[in-house]
């Protein structure tokens, strides 16, 4: 108990320390966000520190032709007087205890007033341990694991769409895919042994079998594999209708490539995320995935839209097209500044209390969620996402659910 | 099934042979000088990023790419032999682990702040696309890489055992100082032995590039390879790891294919240590 | 006497440091160096005294980091029951691996510790019961204090200070001991050890499961601090190095060369990414890579000995102060 109590005073303590300094501070907000921006997924990292710096420039510079869209209208936060963002990037070197470093050091020595990041699950974890101790919000956009939001964390909230509503839309989508005549017997998940291809992989069966798909071929390799033809051979044996790849990017490559070498060409092919939606894959092995299906929440939409000047301006800043990562790292963090702009303060305690009231629209967020709302675990009840798929080995089109589709679904899949 | 068993063995076979032709300027190092070269790895990265500039700027495939690769990568040998490694050489293990760790972040972490964290490839009918044998297929810029390992292996095989020069090399590693007596000179014997491994390992480099992923952090992932092939193989011993690639490459294709993926590098290296148990010298080095 | 005077001022001062440096960060950047020179101090005891260069000591960092994770996931225990059974785990893996891989020499051990360390780390990926790829984490909220897990770094500090105090002194006793004179013998020309008599397999044997014993217990710390181990951050290569490295630069072989070691590139690595980290160009890992190899390249025996190498020529008795030495440059 004692303890406790020593707790809440330090936390305090780093509070009031925080609350003076920002006042000081001629009318900035300062952000924290941790991000890999060394290591193996340092590619990820740079993309995300891209889309921070294309939010901020949104937030902090007069936008008319975003229209509606929040925080666009005007320089700064209105709701703080015009009050600029500041953010503050630290690298989490892929390290788990790099990235609680990091977290204590914007807390303390940085004085930022809420964090987002981290990107591997395994980071986000131990810096949600540090915002925690000190009260401070962390919004998460991106990182998948489960058990983040299972831990009765208060500070912590996260916009990303989990394993189990990706295993929802996946089913869905087939069953839709069934009725239009496709073949979905059987079903092969490949995905390396990480921390994100273990999970995801591990809650799809679960979720398929209890929907009565029995069929379902395992298909694992170690990350960051020199070689998998053992497992393109393997597919091409048992010959399953759908394949779905939960791979990241240096892997993904592997595979169409191998793929094409061993001529082998699932009916249908659908990715989670994650590598395939890398715009480094696409420039990489694009012409040679053609009609791979994949999961996502960002789509371009329609010329002069909001997400379409905002996918320009993300080019601009960062050379690549705009993908579904950087999009919920925009989002993570457009939805934290929304939270403060609402809260009219940098008091931690009354930016969690605007995140916990946070109501956002499909026409207010970047990605083609259904809104931001968080249970009170801090998870996204509305998060969500669409079927896109690369029909002409360039650029992804989205093609289901039918009210937000561009274009139909083309089977099979193509390849090169 | 025995069909795709044979493609699976292909498979493996072509993989060991990349895996040779990355270790063989390790092998060189390692037995002549007794030198651990932990940025070994990242010398490959390098080798990787010229073919894949050479691709960028001249449009230009691993007929250009990999002799160029050769060339920076072995004047980058003889520079570090300068400035690093003749020093290095005489202090104690450590001081060669560390310097060349030191060396790899450097390397790794200047070709990153430079070229960027994306991935990068080739297109991948740079090398003709895939023979179709039979039924076997086999990726052109694989085979290739094949045949160049088998080929540099027997080129460095032979330099050592029928050249004078290679005699000089061997003599300078087996008593530096008897063959200093004998009018040799040490330095510029070992500065010439790490021009001809980086040379070897930027050849690698490049041909690697034309089926497989360029980033920065690559060396990584083909460095531990290196080492444990190297190890199997026997230090010093190039066709020792030849050898030991091709069985390592067939070994984790077959376990890939037969066992599962994610155990296959387990066999690969439990069967390692076992085999440490009966040889501790490798397969075919000297004790 | 004098060494003694050297050794209070310098304790003093490490017990002074949280107190003078005292933002949060600095007392965390303070309980690292202590942290990782536990770490790196038992690295020294069969990788500098008994020059036996593992690169696999991560294993026993595991153990410990997993034993005390594992005792809290699955037993609801406090994570500090760990330490005891992590340092079991650990000396008893040591004990099995060592008696195979102690009998190579040279480049070839180092390389047999490599793989064992790649294998335990492809092998906890795929056990469930230690969490596999995701990992285990400790106490999400602290329910007393032998949770150990504090919101300030201070208990840290002080917590892993008397472990060095006793790692060190552990260590210090064994080099006076027969065991120590032993292993330097073995160090020095293990042949010629054998033949004087000296047991060397046992001695080689028993220093290695020292080593793994205290490795475990810098492992069950950070876990402890961190609140988290995954096969990556447990079990990764990259650990090993970074051990091996710390004790090289400081000096390996040398009672205090792995704490200097710590104190330099600890620092030098948490600083130089607050610095340069946010930029994302990777131009921490450049800075830190060249340090190293100017280190390496200039001096190689270990920043220690250059220390007592001054130390030496200003007081004009080498013999005497190059042999052992004080804490830091005075």
């Amino acid at each position: 108990m004692k303890f406790k109590h020593m707790l809440g005073l330090l936390s305090a303590a780093a509070m009031s320390l925080a609350l003076t300094s920002g006042a000081l501070a001629q009318q900035t907000v300062k952000i924290g966000a941790i991000f890999p921006f060394s290591g193996n997924a340092a590619s990820a990292g740079n993309h995300a520190k891209a889309a921070i710096e294309v939010a901020m420039d949104i937030i902090n510079n007069d936008h008319p032709e975003l229209g509606d869209f929040p925080l666009a209208k005007g320089a700064g936060l209105p709701g703080l007087g015009g009050a600029k963002v500041e953010v503050v990037f630290a690298d989490n070197q892929g390290s788990p205890a790099t990235g609680q470093n990091q977290a204590l050091r914007l807390i303390t020595e940085e004085k930022v007033v809420a964090l987002t990041g981290a990107y591997q699950s395994g980071v986000t974890l131990t810096v949600s341990q540090i915002t925690e101790k000190y009260g401070i919000p962390l919004v998460n956009g991106e990182s998948v694991a489960a058990g983040l939001t299972e831990r009765g964390f208060k500070w912590f909230f996260r916009t990303t769409p989990v394993a189990s509503d990706f295993a929802r839309d996946y089913y869905d989508f087939l069953t839709d895919m069934k009725a239009a005549g496709a073949k979905v017997d059987s079903v092969a998940l490949v995905h390396d042994n990480t921390e994100y291809g273990t999970s995801v992989a591990n809650t799809i069966t679960a979720a398929f079998k209890a929907k009565g798909m029995a069929n379902i071929i395992d298909v694992a390799y170690p990350a960051n594999a020199t070689d998998i033809q053992s497992q393109v051979l393997q597919l091409k044996e048992k010959k399953p209708d759908v394949v779905i790849m939960i791979t990241y990017t240096s892997d993904a490559i592997l595979f169409a490539k191998t793929m094409q070498a061993q001529d082998y060409k699932p009916p249908m092919l659908l990715a989670d995320d994650a590598g395939y939606s890398d715009p480094s894959f696409l420039k990489a092995a694009g012409n040679i995935s053609v009609g791979a299906f994949n999961r996502s929440s960002w789509s371009v939409g329609k010329p002069g839209s909001p997400t379409a000047i905002i996918a320009k301006m993300y080019k601009d800043k960062s050379g690549d097209e705009m993908d579904d990562t950087a999009g919920r790292q925009m989002t993570g963090f457009l939805v934290l500044m929304e939270a403060i702009n609402r809260a009219g303060s940098t008091d931690p305690a009354k930016i969690q209390a605007a995140l916990k009231a946070t109501d956002l629209k499909p026409d207010q967020l970047v990605l083609g969620y259904k809104g931001v709302k968080f249970d009170e675990k801090g998870q996204n009840i509305l998060a969500s996402g669409f079927i896109i798929q690369l029909q002409d080995g360039q650029n992804y089109v989205a093609v289901w659910p039918k009210a937000t589709a561009e274009k139909p679904p083309v089977m099979p899949y193509k390849g090169w | 099934m025995s069909f795709v068993l044979v493609q699976v063995i292909v498979g493996g076979l072509l993989l060991g042979a990349v895996y040779a032709l990355f270790s063989s300027g390790l092998t060189l190092v390692w037995g002549m000088m007794n030198v651990v070269n932990f940025a070994h790895g990242d010398f490959v990265m390098l080798g990787m990023y010229v073919a894949f500039v050479v691709y960028t700027v001249l449009g230009g495939g691993p007929l250009i790419g990999a002799p160029l690769a050769m060339l920076v990568l072995a004047t980058l040998g003889v520079i570090v032999y300068f400035a690093l490694i003749r020093d290095i050489m005489k202090g104690p293990m450590l001081a060669q682990i560390l310097g060349t760790f030191g060396l790899a972040l450097l390397l790794r972490y200047s070709v990153f702040w430079y070229f960027g964290s994306n991935f990068n490839t080739l297109p991948s009918n740079l090398v003709g696309g895939t023979i179709d044998l039979f039924g076997i297929r086999i990726e052109a810029s694989r085979l290739l890489a094949g045949v160049v390992a088998l080929v540099v292996t027997l080129a460095l095989h032979l330099l050592l055992t029928r050249t004078a020069l290679g005699s000089k090399m061997l003599a300078v590693s087996e008593d530096s100082t008897a063959a200093q007596l004998m009018g040799i000179r040490p330095d510029t014997m070992q500065a010439i032995a790490w021009a001809i491994a980086a040379g070897a390992t930027g050849i690698a480099g490049a041909l690697i590039a034309t089926f497989y992923y360029i980033v920065p952090t690559v060396g990584e992932t083909l460095g531990i390879v290196a080492f444990v092939t190297v190890s199997l193989g026997g230090f010093g011993s190039v066709p020792g790891a030849l050898v030991a690639g091709l069985l390592i490459g067939v070994i984790e294709s077959l376990s890939g294919y037969l066992i599962s993926a994610v155990y296959k590098d387990v066999v690969v290296y439990a069967m390692f240590l076992g085999f440490l148990w009966f040889r501790p010298q490798g397969l075919m080095g000297k004790m | 006497m004098r060494r003694a005077i050297w050794l209070s001022v310098a304790l003093a001062l490490v017990i002074a440091y949280p107190l003078l440096f005292s933002t949060p960060f600095q007392q965390r950047l303070g309980a690292l160096v202590l942290l990782y020179a536990i770490a790196a101090s038992a690295w020294n005891i069969v990788g500098g005294y008994a020059g036996q260069v593992s690169v696999g000591h991560v294993v026993f960092f595991g153990c410990g980091a997993y034993a005390a994770m594992a005792v809290y996931h699955h037993l609801q225990l406090s994570p500090l029951v760990g330490i005891p059974v992590g340092i079991v785990v650990a000396v008893g893996i040591a004990a099995v691996i060592g008696v195979p891989t102690l009998r190579l020499s040279g480049h070839y051990f180092s390389m047999a510790t490599i793989a064992v360390a790649e294998l335990a780390r492809l092998i906890v990926i795929n056990i469930e019961f230690l969490g596999a790829a995701v990992g285990l984490s400790g106490p999400p909220v602290p329910r007393n204090v032998f949770d150990v897990s504090f919101i300030s770094a201070l208990p840290y500090y002080y917590l892993f200070l008397i472990i060095l105090i006793i790692t060190l002194g552990i260590t210090w006793w064994m080099t006076e001991s027969r065991m120590g004179f032993y292993l330097r013998a073995i160090r020095d020309s293990e042949r010629a050890a054998r033949s004087l008599g000296a047991p060397a397999s046992r001695t080689k044997l028993y220093a290695f499961m020292l080593s793994a014993g205290f490795t475990s217990v810098a492992g069950a710390l950070y876990a402890m601090m961190f609140g988290f181990v995954d096969p990556e951050s447990g079990l990764g290569i990259l650990l090993s190095v970074k051990m091996l490295i710390m004790a090289a630069l400081g000096g390996a072989g040398l009672l205090f060369g792995p704490l200097v070691g710590a104190a330099i590139l600890v620092p030098l690595e948490e600083i130089s990414n607050n610095w340069l980290g946010g930029k994302g160009a990777g131009l921490t890992f450049v800075l830190y890579g060249a340090i190293i190899v100017l280190i390496a390249r200039f001096q190689p025996g270990g920043l220690l000995e250059l220390v007592y190498r001054l130390v030496a020529k200003f007081r004009k008795a080498p013999e005497e102060v190059a042999a052992q030495g004080d804490k830091r440059a005075p």
